[in-house]
């Protein structure tokens, strides 16, 4: 049996809260487009969901990292967007990605890399482009739209940034204490 | 050699001990669950990141790549490092154990 939800998340962590919520329901991640999200019946809780940011490793460590979580038991449900869809059976224990602190801060900054450079170039284009629609000698109407397009996509960039930075802080002042 | 190295993480620890026979990415996450009677479990993303940087340091090599697994084996450096590591955490436990005994929490 299947169904579909359609979800909109900022946040990838809350995005993986709800697929895990969804299969302690029975309702296991099948497959995700944009904001549509394919699910299956199952049995409630069988699996742990785990979902991770790819985009940004080069294509041959993409491959050999993928390769090697094969390996240790996690299987690859999906892959959309430059974010991967894990899940391991929740019998064989906890399943976590990265489990301490410093591997958790890389990964934090591979994010922070990205998105930051996606939220500049958005704010960039979008700023250029109302600049542009002020021209007489341009079609102004489709540069404006662009305009607060680029603006509102930049704005929608920074929110999850913003949070990531702030775990990544929180985790950093930990370090100082523990060894992780 | 390495007598002024940083502390290592419990997970390098593990991964280099794990590595005094050849050894894979899962042989090392369950290797190190069963030494520390499941206390630490490491991520396979966690594993993945500290086999590279192990390898950069010269503290692990690729052992046999000719079946799909990739396997791993501690170098003489890495040896080094775990014996120098070994003398740390004595050190610890001695002072730990010196000061606070007979004390009961």
């Amino acid at each position: 049996m299947k169904k579909v939800k359609y979800r909109f998340y900022v946040d990838y962590e809350k995005e993986e809260q709800w697929v895990n919520e969804m299969a302690q329901n029975g309702w296991h991640f099948k497959k995700i487009m944009v904001f549509r999200y394919t699910l299956v019946k199952g049995e409630p809780g069988a699996y742990i969901y785990r979902n991770e940011l790819l985009a940004g490793l080069a294509l041959k460590n993409k491959n050999d990292y993928l390769e090697f979580l094969k390996e240790s038991g996690i299987e690859v449900v999906n892959k959309f967007g430059g974010w991967a869809y894990f899940r391991k059976k929740a019998a064989e224990g906890p399943f976590e990605i990265y489990t301490d602190t410093s591997s958790k801060i890389s990964y934090y900054n591979r994010i922070l890399n990205l998105f930051t450079v996606l939220f500049l170039g958005n704010l960039i284009m979008g700023i250029f482009n109302l600049m542009v629609s002020d021209h007489a000698s341009y079609r102004g109407t489709i540069s404006s739209t662009a305009g607060i397009f680029g603006i509102a996509t930049a704005i929608l960039i920074l929110i999850p940034n913003i949070k990531i930075y702030r775990r990544k802080n929180a985790i950093k002042e930990q370090q100082q204490i523990f060894e992780e | 050699m390495g007598q002024n190295n940083p502390p290592l993480t419990e997970g390098v620890y593990y991964i280099l001990l794990s590595l005094y026979e050849p050894r894979h990415g899962y042989g090392i996450m369950q290797l190190t669950e069963e030494l520390s009677n499941g206390r630490v479990r490491l991520g396979a993303g966690t594993i993945y990141g500290a086999i590279k940087t192990l390898i950069d340091r010269k503290w692990i090599v690729t052992f046999d790549e000719d079946g799909r697994k990739k396997e791993y084996i501690i170098t003489g450096l890495g040896k080094s490092i775990i014996q120098s590591e070994i003398k740390r955490l004595h050190e610890l436990y001695e002072n730990g154990l010196q000061i606070t005994k007979g004390e009961k929490s």
